[in-house]
Formats: C-alpha cells, sequence, structure tokens
C-alpha cells in the first residue's frame, strides 16, 4: 500500500531528516513511527501526504510512484487521506460542523450527504450535539477530535497523524488510540507518528523506530 | 504483490458517493455561493465602505453620460430642423425648378425637398417687410426660386453626411446658383458634444479601473486574512479553483451591489434636479423632461459592475495563488 524506496530528504537548510528510508505497509495496516525528536517522523508523513517530495528515491502509494504524480493532481490525492495534525489547524470562525463539513465540501457533496456524514464522525469521536459549538469554546482532547472528525469524513483509505496525542493527558490519549484503531479496522492504513513509548508499547502494534541521522 | 493491493485503492469509496461532477460542480457552486454572501456581512463596516467607494465611482460616469443623453434630446428639438437653402439661377423657369427638385430628391442625403417659388418669395417678403408699394412698382419679381432641403441629419445620426460634399454636389447643377447651408451650429454643436463623449468614455475607463483596484484591494486583504484557512483548505484536497470560487463571487458581489447602490445614488441626484429643469424648461416653453436611467442601460450598468468585480477578485486571488505555490 505504502511503500518507501530508498528515500532520502534534505531540507534546504541543509538539515538531513531522512537517509535511505525503506518501508513497506500492507493495506489495512497500522504502524506507529517513533523516535527522537528531529528523526524526521514528520517529514516521513509529509512525504506521503505530498506536503514535501523526496529529494531521492521514491513514495509508492498502491504501486503508484508518487513522484509522478502533477502539480494538478496533488488536490485529488490528498482527498484519499486523513491528515491529523498536533496542532488541529481548526478553523476558528466556523462552527464544528462546517470544520468537519470542509472536505465534503470540497468534494462537492450534497448538503444531505454532508449532514448525515457529518453527524456519523461526530458520533465516532464522541462529539455528538457539539455541532453548533465554535472551536475556541472546545477543549484541547475535544479539539483534536474534530481534527479527527475532519480527517475520517471523507473515509480515506490511508491516515496519517503526526503527534496526535501530544497534548492530551494519557486517559484521553488512549481513547484517540483507540478510535484509530476502530477506523484501521474498517480497511484505512493508519500511520502514526509518537514520541510517546508507554503509549505505542501498550498499542501492542508494528512500530519503525527512526534513528536520528548524523549528517 | 502491487496488484491486491490495488484493488484495494481503486474502489473511489472517498469520491462523493452517487454524485456525478455536474452535481458536483453545482454543489461547489451553490456553497461558494452562499459562504461569499454570509462572509460579506461578517464585517459590515468595511463592506458597506467599499461598497460606497465603488458606487460612487461608478455613478459619476454614469451621470455624466445622462448629461450627455438629455443634452442630445434637447438638441433634437423638432422645432430646430436644419434647412439648406438652394438658391436657383434667374433665368429657371417654375417648371424647371420643380424638375429639378424631383431629380434632386431622389438622392439619399435629402430628407425633404420643398420648392419655394419666386412668387411664394415675393409674398413673404411683402408680409415680413411691408414694403409692398415700393415691391409694386418693380416690373419684374427679381427673386430666385428656391429649394428648401432638409438633410438627413440628426444630432446623433447614424446617418452622418458630409455636408461640405454635399453642398458642393448641389452647386454643380447647372441651374444652381448659389448654396447656402443653415446647419453650421448644429455642426459645431456635434463636434461639442462628440467631444463631451469622449470625456465621458476617458472618465468611465479611469473609474472603471478604480473599481478594479477597490475590489482588488478589498478582496486581497480578505485572501490575507484567511490565509490560514486557505492552508488548511488545500492540506485537505482543495483545488486552486476551490479556493479562488468564493472570492470571486465576492468580487462579484462587491461589483453588483456597489452597481446597485450606483444607481440609487444617481436616482437621487435626478430626483433632486427633475423640479428646477422643468422649470427652466416651462421658461423657454419647452416640454423637455428629464430622461433617466433605463431598463437596458440599468442592465449594462450592473453587469460592467459585476464584470469589474468578478476581474478585480481574479487579478487578486491569481497573484496570490501563483504566488504562494
Amino acid at each position: 500500500m505504502i511503500e518507501f524506496k530508498q528515500v532520502s530528504k534534505k531540507y534546504p537548510t541543509g538539515q538531513l531528516a531522512l537517509y535511505n528510508v525503506n518501508l513497506t505497509l500492507e493495506a489495512g495496516e497500522m504502524v506507529f513511527i517513533t523516535g527522537h525528536s528531529g528523526a524526521g517522523k514528520s517529514t516521513l508523513l509529509k512525504l506521503v501526504a505530498l506536503l514535501e517530495r523526496p529529494s531521492k528515491g521514491e513514495v509508492l502509494i498502491g504501486g503508484r510512484s508518487l513522484n509522478k504524480l502533477g502539480r494538478s493532481q496533488i488536490p485529488n490525492y490528498r482527498r484519499r487521506i486523513g491528515f491529523i495534525f498536533q496542532d488541529p489547524h481548526l478553523l476558528y470562525d466556523r462552527t464544528v460542523f462546517d470544520n468537519i463539513a470542509l472536505p465534503l465540501r470540497i468534494a462537492g457533496m450534497s448538503h444531505n450527504e454532508i449532514r448525515r456524514r457529518v453527524q456519523a464522525a461526530l458520533d465516532k469521536v464522541g462529539l455528538t450535539g457539539r455541532e453548533k459549538t465554535f472551536p475556541l469554546m472546545l477543549s484541547a482532547g475535544e479539539k483534536q477530535r474534530v481534527g479527527i472528525a475532519r480527517a475520517m469524513v471523507n473515509k480515506p483509505t490511508i491516515i496519517l497523524a503526526d503527534e496526535p496525542t501530544g497534548n492530551l493527558d494519557p486517559e484521553l490519549a488512549q481513547d484517540i488510540m483507540f478510535t484509530f484503531t476502530q477506523f484501521n479496522e474498517l480497511g484505512a492504513t493508519v500511520m502514526i507518528a509518537s514520541h510517546d513509548h508507554g503509549l505505542v508499547e501498550r498499542m501492542k502494534k508494528r512500530t519503525i523506530v527512526l534513528q536520528k541521522v548524523d549528517s | 504483490m502491487a496488484t491486491p493491493v490495488n484493488k484495494k485503492v481503486a474502489p473511489p469509496r472517498n469520491r462523493a458517493s452517487g454524485d456525478n461532477p455536474l452535481s458536483a460542480w453545482f454543489n461547489q457552486q451553490s456553497n461558494a455561493f452562499r459562504f461569499s454572501m454570509e462572509r460579506l456581512w461578517f464585517n459590515p463596516m468595511s463592506t458597506w465602505i467599499t461598497l460606497t467607494a465603488i458606487a460612487i465611482a461608478l455613478s459619476l460616469p454614469t451621470s455624466l453620460h445622462l448629461l450627455l443623453k438629455n443634452l442630445q434630446t434637447l438638441t433634437a428639438d423638432k422645432r430646430e430642423v436644419p434647412t439648406i437653402t438652394v438658391f436657383l439661377k434667374q433665368s429657371i423657369s417654375e417648371q424647371q425648378a420643380k424638375d429639378l427638385a424631383e431629380l434632386m430628391s431622389n438622392q439619399p442625403e435629402i430628407e425633404q425637398l420643398r420648392v419655394f417659388t419666386r412668387d411664394e418669395a415675393m409674398q413673404e417678403f411683402r408680409k415680413i417687410t411691408g414694403f409692398g408699394e415700393t415691391l409694386d412698382t418693380l416690373t419684374e419679381n427679381p427673386l430666385p426660386h428656391t429649394l428648401i432641403i432638409t438633410p438627413r441629419l440628426r444630432l446623433l445620426g447614424d446617418m452622418d453626411i458630409d455636408m461640405d460634399a454635399f453642398s458642393n454636389k448641389l452647386k454643380k447643377y447647372p441651374e444652381v446658383d448659389d448654396v447656402q447651408l443653415d446647419v453650421e451650429w448644429i455642426l459645431r454643436l456635434r463636434a461639442i458634444l462628440s467631444i463631451a463623449e469622449r470625456i465621458v468614455l476617458v472618465v468611465s475607463v479611469l473609474l472603471g479601473l478604480t473599481v478594479l483596484l477597490v475590489v482588488g484591494n478589498t478582496i486581497r486583504l480578505d485572501i490575507e486574512n484567511r490565509k490560514d484557512e486557505i492552508r488548511v483548505t488545500r492540506l485537505i484536497g482543495a483545488t486552486n479553483s476551490y479556493i479562488r470560487r468564493p472570492f470571486l463571487f465576492g468580487g462579484i458581489w462587491f461589483g453588483l451591489f456597489g452597481g446597485i447602490l450606483s444607481l440609487v445614488i444617481v436616482h437621487a441626484a435626478l430626483l433632486f434636479l427633475i423640479k428646477p429643469v422643468g422649470e427652466l424648461a416651462s421658461l423657454y416653453g419647452s416640454t423637455f423632461t428629464l430622461s433617466g436611467v433605463d431598463v437596458l442601460m440599468t442592465l449594462q450598468i450592473l453587469l460592467a459592475s459585476s464584470l469589474l468585480g468578478v476581474i478585480g477578485a481574479w487579478l487578486a486571488v491569481g497573484r496570490y495563488l501563483w504566488r504562494d505555490e
């Protein structure tokens, strides 16, 4: 499903984030990426979401190289990916409903379909009844869950999460990880970057440790 | 190994299920339509200021155009028909004059032609001057036959005829002694009005450009305020046209509402002027009334202002998207 072939990434600042990474993920797999900060966890996810391009090597998704994807095809490709950030990047001038509905509106879904799907997503992350709330009135954990709902609502085949539990207390973190497991059980391929070793170990999933590159 | 993997990816389950591209497009349009309309009133104060600026910029060329149009209808008054007088040679008989008139009247430049015989001329002269007795002493009528020609000449005439060439043509007839043009004043006025028309055009272009810049700048500021939003929507798969769309609608709203407001301003100004203009006209014994903005012109103004708005918005967003990629 996701394949890294001798991927290196060097930023224009000269920082070498990834060096010669080879990695294969099966469809429907759930993996954790761990490693010290600066080991390139975020970069790895960004390469899959095409937020960055590799300096060397290639990333294949479903057998197709992302290097061959032109600029005009990126939006369509990203719609198949749900990306969750440490800071959920919500739009603060819009309600929870409108935030979650954003990917569906981009896809041009009908209003009824959007309503149905957003309700389902809210239900899954346990925020039923909060659709008219604005993000500023939510706690950190709730904001993160809105971010997750937004990433899920379009039923993506790949879910990428970059430190999704970074700011949350352990109990909430555990909750959110279970939400990811549920999505994984529904068939999505899930990649989660996290430096919380305890949490990662408890999840009992395949774990990939990135070593910091000495450049 | 890639094959079974492919199968899992292939079903487009992330697509809007059951939505064909056309209805997806329609949904996107209607979303952008609604969203941009709501967005306009997020900050009502700055929106009103922008709309007023656009309205003032638009109402100036509109009122100048109206002024010109009114001047033209005023001078096109039916009582002031311009004429050409053709004096025939003394030796020409009345029958010859009538034949010539018939021959001439086929010419395209001539709207109307009347033979004014020397007897009629004498009677008129007698009436006007009161030299009846003196004139009786003349054995022969010294006045020539004349032809009174009304040329096809309108102030806004599309049949623009060259008066000099026409009068030269008339002079070439052997029967003609002299040609007197009584149309110079109208030609001068036409020249002045055509200069005024150009001025209105220049002013319109400049103020149209102003509208373009005002809308462009407003949209640019709006984009600056919503940079984060644009970044986030990009991350979740928004195309450039999706990002552009609400701003383009925003530009249309600014243009359209600005245009409507400018029409309100122009109408208010007309109402303000109607009474004194009516009084002035009645002093001149004229039934002239101010003509306002008709339906066609209203539509033209609204179309033009919306177009300016959308172009301004397009330029602003285009610049941003181009720079940001």
